[in-house]
Formats: C-alpha cells, structure tokens, sequence
C-alpha cells in the first residue's frame, strides 16, 4: 500500500467522524458550559450537583455500575476459570452457549423479565407451588425502585463480555506459567491465587471496565423496568424541553466525565501488554479431564447459568403466546393472536420498513468505512493506524459519546443512520482485519508483480480472500443496527420515524395488551437475530471470536 | 541428591501412543540427556517425570519414592521451560524466591538464598529488574537461577536453549554444565540438537517413536549406533545395505555390488551370521579417497562444496552416492569421470541389523 493511499484513507475516515460523531458530541458539550447570552459557564453543571434529583440519578446509576459490574463478574470469573483449567463433556457447546445472552437485546428481556419477578409472576407462583411461600405474604422483587431487576437483567445480559475478557487473558497466557508454579511447590489454590488471577487481571478489569460503563449509561432497561431516577433516564425524559433547561447536557457531560475517567484509569494501570516481551513457543496445556460425576456437575453449572440467562427471553416468548398470563408459573390458555394484532398495529409495520432502510445505508456504510480501516491497519505502515485505532476504540468503547451525539439535534434521521454505523463499526472492522491477518500479503503482492493495479488486486485477491469475513461483519452490523435501543428512543421523534426499538417502546406504554404486543414483536426480532447470528457464524466466525468486545 | 527410575512408561493422547514402554535409570549426580526428533516422545517423558502428564502405565521413582500419582508441586524436581515461563506481574528477584516463599523458608534467608542463586548465573545486579527488561540469555539465566534455588532433587530442562541465538548457545551449554557439576545435581535435558548432547551429556537416550533406540555415553552413541535411525540422527552417515559372508572376534565381512566391506560390529548381544542382510554404516569423515587401508569401493567425484575447515565430495558409487568429508584438506580434487578410491578403516566402520 503506498503512503498516500493511506493517508487519503484515514483521511476520509478521520473526516466521517468528525462530521457525525466528534462535531455533535463537542457541540452538545459546549451547550453544557454555553450561558444563555453565549458565554462560558459551569452554572448547569454546578446545577446538576445542587440539584438532589440528578445527584440521586448519578447516584442510583454508579450503584448500577458497580452493583451490576460485581455481580456479572460472580458468574463469569468461575465460568472462565473452570473453562480455563478442565475438560468436560459438552464442553465446546456449552461455552459457545453461555456466550448466546450477549446477543439477546436486553431491552427486550427486560420485558420477560418483568412479569417473571412481578408480585403474581412466575417466581412467586413457583414458590407457592412449592410450598415456599405464603400465597398472602408474597415477595416484591421488584421494590425498591425497580433496581435489583435491573442489576439481574444487566448481569444476566453482560456476563459474556467479562468471561470472554478472562478467557482470552488465560489463554494468551504460557500455560508453562502455571506449571512452573506448580513445579516449584504451590499447590493448585495458591498457584490460582499467586499466578493465575494476577497474570489474568488485565482481562478482568478491562471487562469490568466495559461493562460498568455499559450498566452505569444503560437507558433501555431503566425504561423498561420503570425506574426513572437514573441518569440516563433522566437525560432522556430532559430531551423534550432542552429549551428551557439545558441541565440535562451537563448532566450528560458528568456521565461522560465519569466514563471516560474509568476507562482511561483502566487503561492506564491495565491496559499495558503484560504477557512477556517477545511471543515464544508456548509450553503444552495442561488441562485437567473430569470424568464421571466432576464432569457432569461441571457441565451443569455452565447449562445452569444459560437457563438462567435465558429466563428473561423466554418470558418474553411465553409472554407473547400467553392469553392471560397472571399468578401461574406458565399461562393456562396459550394463542397466536398477539403476533397478528402486533402486525396489524399502525406503529410496527413502519417501524419495520424503517429499521431495515436505516440498518442497510448504516451497514453499507460501516461495510465501506471498515474495510477502509482495516486495511490500512493491517497493510499499510504509517502513523494514520493510531489514529484509526483510536476512532475504532472511540465507537467500541464510547458508548456514552452516543449519547451525546443523539441529543445533538439537527437531522435526527441522518444522525440516528450516522449513529448505527459508527457503533457497528467494530464488528466490520474485527472481522475484516482478521481476514486481513490470516491472508498472507505476498499474495497480493505476487498479484502486483504479475501486473494488477491495486483496485484489480483489491477486488480479484483481497476481496474474495476475505469476502467471508467481511460478509459475517456486516451481517452482525445489520442485525445489531435493527435492534439498537438507547440511539433510537433518543432520536426518532416522530411516529411515521420510529425503527422497531421505539415502536417496543411506544406498544410497553399502550394500555390493555401493549405488553402482550411488545413482547409479539420482540420475538419477531429475537428470531430474526438468531437467524443473522448462526449465518455470521457460519460465514466466518469460528469459537464466537466475532463478539469479541 | 535422587536416583531416578522410569519402568515402561507408556502414555496415550487418545489413539496416539506418545511413549512405548520406555524405561530408564539416571543416577545420583548424572547430567542425562533425551534426544530425538519432535514428536518423539522426549518432552511427554519429561513432563511425566515432572508430574504434569500422568502416564497411562508405568512407574517413576525418584530414589526409594515412587512418584508416579504424586502431584508436580510435591515431586521437588524444578522445572527449567523451554519458553522460560518467567512471571510477568514478578521482579527477578521475586521470580527466584517464587520456591522457597512456597516451602516457607525464613525471609532471611530466601533474601541470601535468591542473592546467591542470582550470582551464580552472573545476575547478581538485575534482581530488582523486571522479567520483560531482560534479554534472551538473560531470562534464561533467571528461569535457571528459579529451579535451582530451591535444591531440587532433580533438574528437568526441557530444550532450554532452543531460543537462544548460536553463539549464546554455545556459551550456555558450557555454563548449564558447569552449574549441574558443582551443584551436583541430577539432571535430565530433552533437546533434538544432537551436538548440544554430545557436547553436555554424561548418558543419552536416542527416542523415535516412543522408544529408546539407544542409550549410552555420548562417545559410545557416536561412534556406536546400533541401528540406522541413530546412525543417522547423531551425526551423518552413509548406509549401505550387505549380506554377511564372515563373523570373527566381533568384526564381520560383508559383501555388496561394490565389493567386501569390513567392520565392526556395534551391539555386543547381537551376532549375525553369515547370510544375514545387515546395514554397513560409514561416517562421511572415515571415507578416505585415494589414501589409507582398510575396506575399498571405487567411484567418481561429481560434485565439491568447499566449506572452509573441511571439504565435502559427493562421489557416486554402484552402491549409491557416499558424502565424504576431508578435514583439513591436503588438495582440492576436481569433480569429474576420474575413478577414485574410498578407503575406511575396519574400526570406523559399523556393521548394525536391517
């Protein structure tokens, strides 16, 4: 690749971002610190400090972020250490299978959720069943504000992304490290505690630190569960009369403050390479063979903990086929009547269409854009790779940065498109530069020689050589782009707008059957995910490495 | 300081059979090295005897202990990896102490102990170090100085030179030895480069397939080889396939298209009788051209590779093409159709079954 080529491409990438992502994001910002006659002040941010509301929703969503963090990392940390350290039956489908909740819209499950742990929902009625409970003296779960709901729905939801982070840290690591503990005389719980967990540190903070930021900017599952005294929820209910009070920009300017201060603090202590200078042969594994009853237990407490998961999505699906769903563990009269009402709404089928042209330009675009990125990540040789770097890290991680640009105004359409390709970009450029890794570049050098151009090389070698990849990219981009929640609340404003997440939304608040009608269309995009998901998989992701965060 | 014993090991992965009955004994103070190719089976033996494979039968002993089923933590045989496996998240000087804070030793004396260890590699100033700071050889040195300082039983080594550039290498042999002799530990050293053993080992082992092919002195081994396989792995050779005519005081004649070949006879439990098929080894060194006495074959000079100290001929035979190599050579010979005359001394050339 020649240097201007390179160049040129990071160019053009740098730009995009600038004009859909760094330029809303810095002109929200400044709205936060802009006085009304134009001059700069700290007043809204002092405001939002004095103000007990949003202190209580500052508050109320670090106690999510940290709550949810610890209890998510309770059930990866002995998931990946087990998977880490024994072979047992199933293994390879079941770690593959706990991996499935990540990929379930979790705004979605929260609708589940909600009528497993409600007064007369299933829990409760199981307990009676079982003679645990006092049908008069029933458990609330859901007291509290809503706020344990939404800690289980969230670690129920991000638990995959800390294992994966854990797993990945064990396997980079020698497994000759632990064996050389071993050998010289720790036994197999200090040997965990001395060399194994520190060695896997990285791994777990920087998926803890993913996944607070995630719990501690989450709008979808608030909303969902009701629970408004929360930040996020409370920037977004702010959005109508931005007008009049601008408090909620500062507001949004605290959380990002907030975000990007532990991740760069992550970044900083954990984010160096500490798996030894240069990479070396690796010794053998020594993974220990279960048999019998060790191997059937270790099996059950990986098939539990996806039972578990899936809860939320089955009350969903149980939800959608119930006729009456009220203090029984299952409904008693099942229908199909909720997947047609649901069709015969005025809001879905719109909201369908809409999904699909937004998602498709927003795929398009983040297919062109991450090809772009990746190759000049891989292939080319320059400073432009750190830039580009960065821009991939800035939409992988920046959650938070989302928020900023959906209250940026203007064209809510064009954002919300801009929005969805920014925030797939990842998965594009993930796949793409593993494609790029595996194919080896004489290749396309032995294609130069032989007299091809670089667009014929381009689309005669690369193209097809990586075609596969490419393709399970964009397909997750696509699915993901159809299911996305907190950028679609935020910004599409107008009813004949609204993509399928809203109109969820808009059928939860409907009274009578809304629920009943949500969760109808929530199965439609449950299965419709899984559809893309299993054809990416086939395509080019191999031990799920495609969802990697 | 611990004998040890293996008895017909044998160790499955699945339907591939890694060892084959192997047995062996090392004794008190033995530096003993295991060679082969990769795949032979060397490093599963190694780790058997450190306790991080189980073998599928077969027992270990160190000394009167018999270790099979015990856990590597408790064996006291220290471990040297190939990848070194120095701690990151640990200073040299942590890395070292790792054995002894196990075994809880007194910090005073871990801290006189790991001091010690360190300057006995020649690391004495880099205890405060980071592993990552270090440079191959140096890592090296350290992931030494961590199995030694804990007085192991026995030093296990498993190829740990093989990251080392060739010059470091050759220093490191030379210091690996020196530190087993003084210390006068037990070792045993897997590796495939066969100079490496020749030039370190007190006994080795020649594995193919799971099986010891030979075991012996290095000399012994060299000069030795009972079958074709170690003829070839240790060294280089030239194979010619001849049927015995005579046997007598453990030399025997044989004849092949080229004509009587005579040679020693390397197994001392083994006596072929004439008309047996065998297999005629002779080292490219002990082939003479035009010179000496001793068995002789004729052939052509067709091609020369001069490589300073020593010139190879490859010079084509009814018996097929013989490397010969003249050290420190006298003339150079022209390739060409002149007939030449390879001449070896009874004594360097070894007789050994089909």
């Amino acid at each position: 690749m020649k240097r201007w080529q390179a160049l040129f491409i990071t160019a053009g990438v740098s730009l995009v971002f600038l004009v859909f992502f760094i330029y809303p994001a810095v002109s929200v910002l400044s709205e936060a610190f802009r006085g009304s006659d134009g001059s700069f002040t700290m007043a809204y941010v002092v405001e939002v400090f004095r103000n007990p509301v949003y202190v209580e929703g500052l508050i109320n969503a670090l106690l999510l972020g940290v709550v949810s963090t610890l209890a998510t990392l309770m059930l990866a940390l002995p998931l990946a250490l087990m998977s880490h350290r024994y072979d047992f039956m199933g293994r390879k489908l079941l770690s593959a299978l706990i991996l499935v909740p990540l990929v379930l819209p979790p705004f979605v499950g929260a609708i589940g959720l909600t009528h497993v742990l409600s007064v007369t929902g299933s829990l409760n009625a199981l307990l009676i069943d079982l003679g645990l409970m006092d049908p008069d003296r029933r458990i609330d779960w859901l007291a509290n504000g809503k706020f344990w709901g939404i800690v289980v729905m969230n670690a129920l939801h991000l638990y995959p992304i800390l294992y994966m982070n854990i797993v990945a840290a064990l396997a980079n690591m020698d497994p000759a490290m632990e064996q050389a503990a071993e050998n010289l005389g720790a036994s197999p719980t200090r040997r965990l505690f001395r060399i194994t967990l520190p060695l896997a540190m990285p791994g777990i903070f920087a998926g803890s630190s993913i996944v607070f930021i995630w719990a501690f900017t989450e709008l979808g599952v608030p909303l969902v569960f009701n629970y408004t005294r929360v930040a996020p929820v409370q920037v977004f209910q702010g959005i109508r009369d931005l007008g009049q009070n601008p408090s909620p920009y500062a507001l949004v300017a605290v959380v990002l403050l907030i975000s990007a201060t532990v991740f760069a603090v992550t970044k900083f202590f954990f984010g160096r390479n500490t798996s030894g200078a240069q990479p070396r042969p690796k010794g053998r594994d020594s993974e220990i063979r279960l048999t019998g009853v060790k191997s059937l237990g270790a099996a059950m407490v990986f098939a539990a903990v996806f039972l578990i998961a899936s809860i939320p999505h089955a009350g969903v699906v149980i939800l959608a086929l119930a006729d009456d769903w009220y203090d029984s563990i299952v409904p008693y009269v099942w229908t199909l009547d909720h997947f047609k009402e649901a069709l015969g709404d005025p809001l879905v089928v719109p909201s369908i269409e809409n999904s699909l042209i937004y998602s498709s330009i927003a795929t398009i675009a983040a297919t062109v854009l991450g090809l772009a990125i990746a190759w000049v990540v891989v292939r080319g040789n320059i400073r432009g790779r750190g830039v580009l770097d960065a821009l991939v890290m800035l939409s992988r991680e920046g959650k938070p940065f989302h928020f900023l640009v959906t209250l940026a105004g203007g064209s809510p359409i064009l954002l919300l498109i801009a929005s969805y390709a920014i925030r797939r970009l990842p998965y594009v450029v993930r796949a793409a530069v593993a494609g790029l890794q595996q194919s080896n570049p004489a290749m396309e050098e032995a294609a130069r020689s032989l007299g091809a151009g670089p667009l014929r090389t381009l689309r005669k070698i690369s193209l097809p050589l990586i075609g596969a990849n490419v393709a399970a990219g964009s397909i997750l981009a696509f699915a993901f782009s159809m299911l996305e929640v907190s950028d679609s609340l935020v910004l599409a404003q107008q009813a004949k707008d609204y993509p399928i997440t809203k109109a969820i939304y808009t059928l939860l608040s409907t009274l009578g059957n809304g629920h009943e009608l949500a969760a109808a269309l929530g199965v439609w995009a449950m299965v419709f995910l899984g559809v893309a998901i299993i054809g990416a998989t086939r395509l080019g992701g191999k031990k799920g490495g495609l969802f990697k965060m | 300081m611990d004998a040890i014993r293996a008895e017909d090991i044998v160790k499955k992965f699945g339907s591939v059979t890694a060892l084959d009955g192997v047995s062996l004994e090392v004794a008190a103070g033995e530096l003993f090295f295991l060679l082969g190719s990769s795949g032979c089976g060397k490093t599963t033996l190694l780790r058997s005897i450190a306790g991080l494979e189980t073998p599928t039968s077969g027992k270990i002993h160190f000394g009167d202990r018999e270790v099979t089923r015990l856990p590597p933590h408790k064996r006291e045989a220290a471990m040297v990896f190939q990848s070194y496996a120095l701690w990151p998240h640990m200073t040299v000087a942590k890395n070292v102490a790792f054995g002894l804070e196990e075994r809880k030793v007194p910090k005073q004396e871990i801290e006189s102990r790991v001091r010690e260890a360190l300057q006995l590699v020649h690391l004495g100033a880099m205890a405060e170090r980071g592993v990552d700071q270090l440079s191959g050889g140096q890592q090296q040195r350290v992931a030494l100085a961590r199995a030694l300082v804990v007085r192991p039983k026995c030093l296990l080594l498993d190829e740990p030179l093989s990251n080392l550039d060739a010059k470091l290498r050759l220093e490191m042999r030379r210091e690996i030895r020196r530190i087993v002799k003084e210390g006068g530990l037990t070792a045993i050293y897997v590796t495939h480069d066969q100079e490496e053993a020749l030039e370190m080992a007190d006994r080795m082992a020649v594995l193919n397939g799971g099986r010891i092919e030979q075991l012996g002195a290095p000399t012994e081994v060299y000069r030795s080889p009972r079958t074709s396989f170690v003829a070839g792995f240790i060294g280089e050779t030239n194979l010619i396939r001849a049927t015995v005519s005579e046997v007598r005081d453990g030399y025997a004649m044989t004849e092949c298209s080229a004509g009587l070949i005579v040679g020693r006879i390397a197994d001392p439990e083994w006596t072929p009788s004439p008309g047996d098929t065998v297999m005629v080894s002779v080292r490219p060194e002990a082939w003479q051209i035009d010179n000496g006495a001793g068995s002789v074959i004729t052939g052509k000079i067709r091609a020369r590779s001069y490589l300073g100290r020593s010139i190879r001929y490859e010079v084509e035979t009814v018996v097929g093409v013989q490397q010969v190599v003249e050290l420190n050579p006298e003339v150079l010979r022209e390739p060409g159709d002149a007939e030449v005359k390879l001449t070896a001394r009874h004594s360097d050339v070894v007789v050994m079954k089909d």
